[in-house]
């Protein structure tokens, strides 16, 4: 078959193969499903039927194609049988040759199975031989084990009886560290054979341990080894099973004594400096007792720094231990810092600490101590800078109160110049003591201080911001604006005690004037110089010290208060005034005999009010030659001088044609201004208070109806008012012009206005002045 | 000063002090005046603004017996109003004025010690344009008081037949019958010992809560038991008004310390505080249609437009430091500064209520429209 691959495939043995093949095939429809029974070409599928196929050929072919085709397929028909022949021989050749094999094969197996048992036998001799051998040497073999096994056994117990002896020697040489591990080797052994055999070595070593425990114990506590021995001495007490917990806490509890000890001098640095620094000579002691207080704190550094590698479990014990301290540290501070407590002596007392945290530190980094001991100091800071505030604050307000003590107690001279004064010393001085002492605190170079510089400047300012603020406060709780009790008290309290009152309002008016003009101004300057930095940080909580503000509040305060002042004056003239014309009955007055008493009345509280404003407020600038300054003109003062000498005439007139001179006069008159703006003088003020209260005389008289006897006593009085008046007076023109109105008023409000007659009005005014004379000589 | 432009002005013969609005003429913006002279003749001026707004017109002028201390408009009928007078001494005047006066038909001389006071209710003609000299027809006299009167009260809320009057002393609440032109008391209460009453408010929210003020404190009365219900502690109060809009707020005015503001149910302490006037405040009053809007009459010649809301503030009261001097500057609109005398009467138009009308003592009335600043809230 192999021969016939080679053959050239022609048509004619392709399609021998193919046949061939699809004999042998076992599917043989797979080979003929695509062809067409219809065609010639399906001679050579299974499905071939022959008359078809005869059909198509004679259909198609002609003669001699029929012929051709004949003979070839005669030809074809006589290979296939040849070559069928040559495959059935072929086939059968083969056949023969394996059989032939087979036969072979069967005759050379028979010889194999004689080897094999041959050598089955000589394997089982040699086995044989070997088990002979192994037994033969077992027994000597068992014997030598045993031996060596004794030999070990014999060896321990030696060293077991040899080590009180070692653990004696290794005492000797203090070796401790060779004694622990031979003791801790026997000591199973002493476990499992100490209470028979091994008594007495047990015991004997025993006591040898229990020396070096002792010793290692002596060492551990002892603070002159080192401390590398000590902390080998603490791992082989550990090693031994000694309860090295129980010691540990010994030892803390120690050190934490020591830390009390420590706490207790730290309160004495503070009560000596306290002392010492007060009377300004006692710079040694505290040196002495900040050096003593070094040394304590470096030896509790130490120790905590041996204890920390002593036992590496007690850190965060240690940690607490250092905060503990701390803390306690700052505890002190703050309450230093709550009393008046300079910042030289705070910051010789933030120096110790900063110290003493540095060397703790040291040691003990995982403690965060120095930010710890920042956070504290931050808050002791801001505390310290508040309580000084408040300090300062308080100062203040007793300057002022002071007023009311010795006013009341011993009649000064001018009690609220003093107090003014007082006062004002008391602010500036005051605060630039603060500025100096916080100054200190920035010019140190205190690792502490450092990082804290420009909060420290923050809360300077923040500070002086809040404590004008309540300075402000306290200006208006003090003036009894803000609370009506305080107020309620002035009315319910005598005339003393108000008078009193209206003073202080004036003395705080001057002090928020001061405050605004001299005392910020300066702050901000003193502020700007020595506290930079701060101000150039923006501030989210608010403002630090913002002098324009603070400016515009005092100054507005300083209006208000004035005006309060005038018109606590004013109302007390006001009530005087008020009994005055509510009292009597005006339609049935008599005639006058002479001027009323609440003109002295009037003039005495006058007097009262010039006295204390010249204290406090500066005197203006010639007053009296620009009198027209209210009304802007000088023609108007020039026809109130025309109209004084129409009115000094008119007394000769009758009555009733002076009446209507000074409406005419009125008519033509511009127009007075009589509330013009009050100014910060004497005058100004004493001139607005006296325009308010002859304001006032004019509204209750035209409230009243009179009869010709009350109107000529409303005359009198008013007359003997003017001098007076005028000459404390800056606005001459505008007071009289409100007595006028006061007289023209009560005539309108008359039944029948006829003046008094001149001479009448003349008599009764000088019998007054006489009288007046009489009792206080001096004044005139 | 900036004001005084825009003010319409009209003048009384007279010194006058009181003013009020009109209520009940829906038709026009008008006022009542009186005057105040103690030696002329007195007379009642009924003032309407014309329909442009750009004057004022005398539509009656009727003569009244006395000179005028108070004169309050019926608030339901406009031609009905009530003033309170006094007749200047009963012993000292000449005798024919004296007989004058009891000539005009005059209501009630009670003998006070001195001079004398009267209350009455008037009522204008009804043809009072075609009269020559019309005359008030007198519907009533308060005739029970015995002390100096100060004023009378209407319900200012509308048709009410009740009336108050209030003297030194006491609280008279009358009832009034138009129709049989009666009035009788219906009860009375004495304010107590040393209490000078000096004037009172009928509050427009409740008809049975008056208050009054004394020389040292208001106080509050229940009509119904003429029981004091309530009190506010404040001395020198010239005048106290209710808030047309808002209960339990009452404005007061004091001589010396300005203006307050109170919530009725916290009378310790005032809600607000405004500076007032540079001599005392005499009157305040409330807007009756803008909320917070307060107008203030002063001696010192002006009147003063306040912008004061309570309700929405009612938290800040409790001021801070910063904000407190511009607080004080902030509620100030405007000052009308444009008078020649001390500024008496002062009366919102109900109307037209961007409208007043304020009366100086030289008897000057000027209107003035607060329109320009409404816009600015």
């Amino acid at each position: 078959m192999g021969a016939e691959d080679n053959v050239p495939l022609d048509d004619k043995a392709k399609r021998m193969r193919d046949l061939l093949s699809s004999f042998y095939a076992p599917d043989p429809s797979t080979n003929n499903a695509p062809s067409n029974p219809g065609t010639l070409d399906a001679i050579n599928t299974s499905s071939f039927d022959a008359d078809q196929y005869m059909n198509l050929l004679i259909q198609k072919s002609n003669l001699d194609e029929l012929l051709q085709r004949h003979v070839e397929m005669a030809a074809e028909i006589k290979n296939i049988d040849t070559d069928l022949q040559m495959l059935v021989y072929e086939n059968y050749s083969k056949f023969i040759s394996a059989t032939d094999a087979i036969k072979r094969m069967k005759s050379d197996i028979v010889g194999m199975e004689a080897n094999m048992e041959q050598l089955l036998d000589k394997i089982m001799s040699v086995q044989s031989k070997s088990d002979g051998v192994n037994t033969s040497l077992f027994e000597k073999r068992e014997n030598i084990e045993k031996l060596h096994r004794t030999r070990n056994l014999l060896r321990k117990v030696q060293f077991i009886y040899d080590l009180p002896t070692r653990l004696g020697k290794c005492i000797e040489s203090e070796a401790y560290v060779d004694a622990v591990k031979f003791y801790t080797g026997a000591l199973p052994i002493f476990k499992a054979y100490g209470d028979s055999s091994f008594q007495d070595c047990k015991q004997a070593s025993e006591e040898a341990i229990s020396i070096i425990v002792k010793k290692l114990q002596g060492k551990l506590f002892s603070d002159s080894e080192s401390i590398q021995a000590r902390t080998e001495a603490a791992v082989l007490l550990k090693q031994l099973d000694f309860p090295v917990d129980s010691l540990q806490v010994k030892l803390l509890e120690k050190l934490e004594q020591s830390l009390g000890d420590l706490q207790l001098k730290t309160d004495d640095i503070e009560n000596a400096s306290m002392e010492s620094n007060d009377p300004k000579l006692g710079k040694v002691p505290d040196s002495v007792h900040i050096t003593a207080h070094e040394g304590s704190i470096r030896g509790f550094a130490e120790a905590i720094s041996a204890y920390r590698v002593i036992f590496p479990d007690s850190e965060g014990h240690l940690i607490k231990l250092a905060q503990d301290l701390v803390v306690k540290h700052f505890e002190t501070v703050e309450q230093c810092v709550k009393g008046r407590f300079s910042c030289a002596n705070l910051l010789v007392v933030l120096r110790t600490i900063w110290t003493d945290v540095l060397l703790m530190d040291e040691v003990l980094s995982e403690a965060v101590l120095p930010g710890f001991s920042l956070e504290a100091a931050q808050n002791a800071l801001k505390q310290h800078v508040a309580s000084t505030f408040n300090y300062l604050l308080h100062d203040i307000s007793d300057a002022l109160l002071r007023l009311n003590v010795s006013s009341k107690e011993a009649a000064e001279e001018n009690p609220l110049q003093v107090a003014l004064e007082a006062s004002k010393k008391a602010l500036l001085q005051g605060s630039m003591d603060v500025l100096l002492d916080f100054r200190q605190l920035l010019d140190d170079d205190l690792g502490l201080l450092v990082q804290l510089r420009d909060f420290v400047s923050d809360w300077v300012q923040e500070g002086f911001q809040d404590f004008f603020r309540a300075l402000y406060d306290r200006f208006f709780l003090l003036s009894g604006r803000k609370s009506s009790s305080s107020q309620d008290q002035g009315l319910t309290a005598g005339a003393h005690g108000e008078k009193v009152l209206a003073g202080l309002v004036l003395v705080l008016s001057q002090l928020s004037v001061f405050i605004e003009q001299t005392a910020i101004p300066r702050i901000t300057e003193e502020i700007a110089a020595s506290f930079p930095g701060g101000g150039a940080r923006v501030y989210e909580n608010g403002p630090a010290f913002v002098p324009g503000v603070m400016c515009r509040i005092f100054r507005s305060a300083g209006e208000r208060l004035l005006h309060h002042y005038i018109n606590m004056r004013t109302q007390k003239v006001s009530t005087l005034l008020r009994k005055r014309f509510t009292t009597p009955n005006w339609v049935k007055h008599k005639e006058p005999r002479e001027v009323h008493m609440f003109v002295d009345l009037f003039l005495q509280e006058l007097k009262e009010t010039t006295s204390e404003v010249k204290q406090i407020l500066p005197q203006g600038l010639e007053r009296k030659h620009r009198r027209s300054d209210s009304n802007g003109s000088t023609a108007s003062s020039r026809s109130n001088q025309l109209r004084d000498d129409k009115t000094n005439r008119s007394n000769t007139h009758k009555a009733r044609s002076q009446l209507l001179e000074t409406h005419l006069a009125k008519l033509f008159k511009q127009k007075v201004e009589i509330f013009t703006k009050v100014e910060r003088t004497q005058e100004s003020v004493v001139t607005t208070a006296v325009k308010l209260c002859l304001k006032s005389l004019q509204e209750f008289v035209r409230l009243q109806t009179f009869n010709r006897s009350g109107f000529q006593q409303i005359q009198l009085d008013i007359q003997f008012l003017r001098t007076p008046l005028k000459e404390t007076v800056e606005d001459e023109a505008a007071v009289d012009f409100l007595l006028d109105e006061v007289i023209v008023a009560a005539s309108e409000r008359c039944l029948d206005p006829i003046p008094l007659e001149p001479p009448i009005l003349d008599r009764l005014i000088q019998a007054k002045l006489a009288k007046w004379k009489e009792k206080n000589p001096i004044t005139p | 000063m900036q004001g005084g432009s825009s003010g319409i002005g009209y003048g009384l013969k007279y010194q006058a002090r009181c003013i009020s609005d009109v209520k009940a003429d829906t038709d026009h913006t008008s006022f009542l005046t009186g005057t105040l002279s103690l030696r002329e003749e007195n007379e009642v001026h009924l003032i309407r603004l014309s329909s442009g707004g750009t004057e004022l017109i005398c539509e009656g002028l009727f003569s009244h017996p006395n000179e005028i201390w108070d004169l309050a408009s019926c608030p339901f009928d406009q031609r009905i109003f009530s003033t309170v007078f006094s007749t200047g001494s009963l012993f000292d005047i000449d005798l024919p004025f004296y007989g004058l006066k009891m000539e005009t038909g005059l209501i009630v001389f009670f003998a006070g010690e001195g001079e004398s006071y009267g209350a009455a209710i008037w009522q204008i003609p009804e043809l009072y344009g075609q009269l020559n000299s019309p005359q008030l027809e007198r519907i009533a006299s308060l005739d029970a008081h015995t002390r100096k009167i100060n004023c009378v009260l209407w319900w200012p809320s509308g048709r009410h037949d009740k009336l108050i009057s209030i003297d030194d002393e006491n609280l008279f609440l009358w009832t009034l019958d138009c129709s049989k032109k009666t009035a009788q008391v219906q009860s009375k209460q004495t304010s107590g010992m040393l209490h000078y009453l000096s004037g009172g408010a009928w509050d427009p929210h409740d008809i049975n809560a008056v208050a009054t003020t004394c020389e040292s404190s208001v106080q509050f009365w229940d009509l119904r038991t003429m029981k004091k219900t309530n009190a506010v502690e404040r001395a020198h109060i010239r005048n106290a008004n209710y808030d047309m809009k808002n209960n339990h707020i009452l404005v007061t005015a004091e001589d010396e310390s300005g203006i307050h503001i109170w919530d009725l149910r916290k009378p310790k302490s005032p809600v607000k505080e405004l500076p007032g006037h540079t001599h005392w405040t005499w009157a305040v009053t409330c807007n009756p249609e803008y909320d917070g809007l307060i107008l203030s009459a002063g001696t010192d010649s002006s009147v003063n437009l306040w912008l004061a809301p309570t309700s929405a503030e009612e938290d800040a009261t409790s001021e801070s430091i910063v904000e407190s001097p511009a607080q004080q500057a902030g509620p100030l609109l405007n000052s009308y500064s444009d008078y020649e005398d001390s500024v008496y009467g002062l009366a919102w138009s109900s109307r037209e209520p961007w409208t007043f009308a304020s009366l100086s003592y030289d008897g000057r009335v000027v209107v003035e429209s607060v329109k320009p600043f409404l816009s600015r809230k």
